[in-house]
């Protein structure tokens, strides 16, 4: 049910829709975002402030992108490099600051 | 401190909240109903008042607005107490006499004690708070606010709203008509809110300032003065105002509630069983708020969880009571004591 943010978020960065999601669940990544999926409540307001329309819900992911709905969740559910344990749901990014890595789909990008 | 002494509390009003006061009601409950926003409505009110709702039993098409005026008139053939502008904080427990229930105490943000037989939680994402405007936080509560408690207080006034969504366009609306001026300041060049309030907008004399943001407030006492930093402009503007609202939409937060003992999963749903019962006797949850195999997060099952929530939780308090409430067309039609309704 989750919105998914996608491939053109990749070196950009904006970060315009931490600042709108209500719930602070847009985790940032080191060149890209992540949406949690079980922080999300689907309410769409990240999806039209994205300058570079990396934003889709889960099931409206472009067909060229669809890798993204599991990478999303790979970031939350997956032990990042260099950390100890997956992060799981914090609670929201403001708690955790930047995670300063991707997941290694996006890393060889 | 004031004391409410009550029945049932439902935390959250939300439109579940609010469909769960109007059952306790049909059980013949005293009700109060808490929540941290000044307005009824939660989500629906704070985020969405003017989306169409498709999925409402019964309404082909609803607006959130409309879908919570609904629910309000509704419950108010019951009267519940309204306790808004406060965050439930604290919930005790009153050890009962042999053999007798036990008496929740639940304290809120204002103060406000709440002792009730049976607590109902319908928090959905939990407590909003208003995203802050940091650039004029040395002047809130003597000139900036976030939200508007009374339009007839903006008589007169210069009043600067900041904001893209429904609650900017909605308050600049609101105001235009008793304010000296309004301007209406949004950091991008595209709204997000409703496009018939909009439309309404370019018909009121509300200045509207895009790609622009609020870098400034002055004011010895009372705000006097804000600057305005509009993309691509060398100079700051200057605007008199002495009354800034800052509409930057809400965060939420499980907040307080994570300290009852009440045992959540993903640490922001409460466990449920199909009694809607949590954890701790007397405490019951319905609505986005809750979990169990097989959730599903709408609006249409939130109104039957509360339904089971409430009825199950008249039984917790009178144990001879039947579980059934009986059907809505059994009695006589209840209607309104009073003509009052609770803001929107």
């Amino acid at each position: 049910m989750p919105y998914v943010i996608a491939s053109a978020c990749i070196d950009v960065m904006d970060k315009s829709c931490i600042e709108e999601c209500p719930v602070d669940c847009i985790y940032e990544g080191e060149r890209k975002l992540y949406v949690n999926p079980k922080e999300c409540i689907d309410c769409g307001a990240c999806e039209p402030v994205c300058p570079v329309e990396a934003i889709t819900q889960d099931r409206r992911v472009p067909d060229d992108d669809t890798d993204f709905v599991e990478d999303n969740r790979r970031f939350f559910v997956e032990v990042l490099p260099g950390r100890d344990s997956p992060l799981g749901a914090p609670g929201g990014s403001h708690k955790t600051g930047a995670i300063g890595v991707d997941t290694p789909m996006v890393a060889e990008r | 401190m004031t004391t409410v002494e009550t029945d049932l509390l439902v935390v959250g009003a939300g439109p579940v909240g609010l469909y769960g006061a109007y059952y306790a009601g049909v059980r013949g409950l005293r009700t109060a109903v808490v929540d941290s926003l000044a307005q009824v409505g939660g989500q629906v009110s704070a985020m969405y008042p003017e989306k169409q709702l498709l999925d409402v039993a019964g309404f082909p098409t609803v607006s959130g607005r409309a879908l919570v005026q609904g629910l309000v008139e509704q419950a108010a053939a019951y009267a519940p107490t309204y306790l808004l502008g406060q965050e439930a904080q604290t919930l005790d427990r009153i050890p009962g006499a042999v053999g007798g229930a036990d008496r929740l105490v639940v304290r809120t943000s204002a103060g406000t004690e709440v002792v009730t037989g049976a607590v109902v939680i319908t928090g959905g994402i939990g407590t909003f708070t208003p995203r802050p405007l940091p650039a004029g936080e040395a002047h809130l509560g003597r000139g900036l606010e976030y939200f508007v408690p009374s339009v007839a207080s903006y008589a007169g006034q210069d009043v600067v709203v900041v904001g893209g969504g429904d609650s900017a366009v909605d308050w600049a609306l609101m105001l235009s008509p008793v304010a000296r001026s309004v301007t209406l300041v949004h950091r991008r060049e595209q709204f997000r809110a409703h496009p018939g309030s909009l439309e309404a907008l370019r018909r009121l004399p509300v200045e509207v300032v895009t790609n622009a943001q609020v870098v400034t407030t002055a004011g010895e006492v009372g705000l006097e003065q804000v600057g305005v930093r509009v993309a691509e402009e060398t100079t700051e503007r200057t605007l008199p105002c002495q009354r800034l609202v800052a509409a930057l939409g809400f965060t939420a937060n499980l907040g307080p509630m994570r300290e009852w003992g009440l045992t959540l999963h993903d640490n922001r749903h409460l466990v449920v069983d199909q009694a809607m019962r949590t954890n701790l006797p007397g405490v019951y949850g319905a609505g986005d708020i809750v979990d169990y195999d097989g959730k599903v997060r709408l609006i249409a099952v939130g109104f039957g969880e509360v339904a089971t929530a409430v009825n199950n939780a008249a039984v917790h308090l009178d144990p001879s009571a039947q579980l059934f409430p009986g059907h809505s067309t059994d009695g006589p039609l209840v209607t309104a004591p009073t003509p009052d309704r609770q803001p929107v």
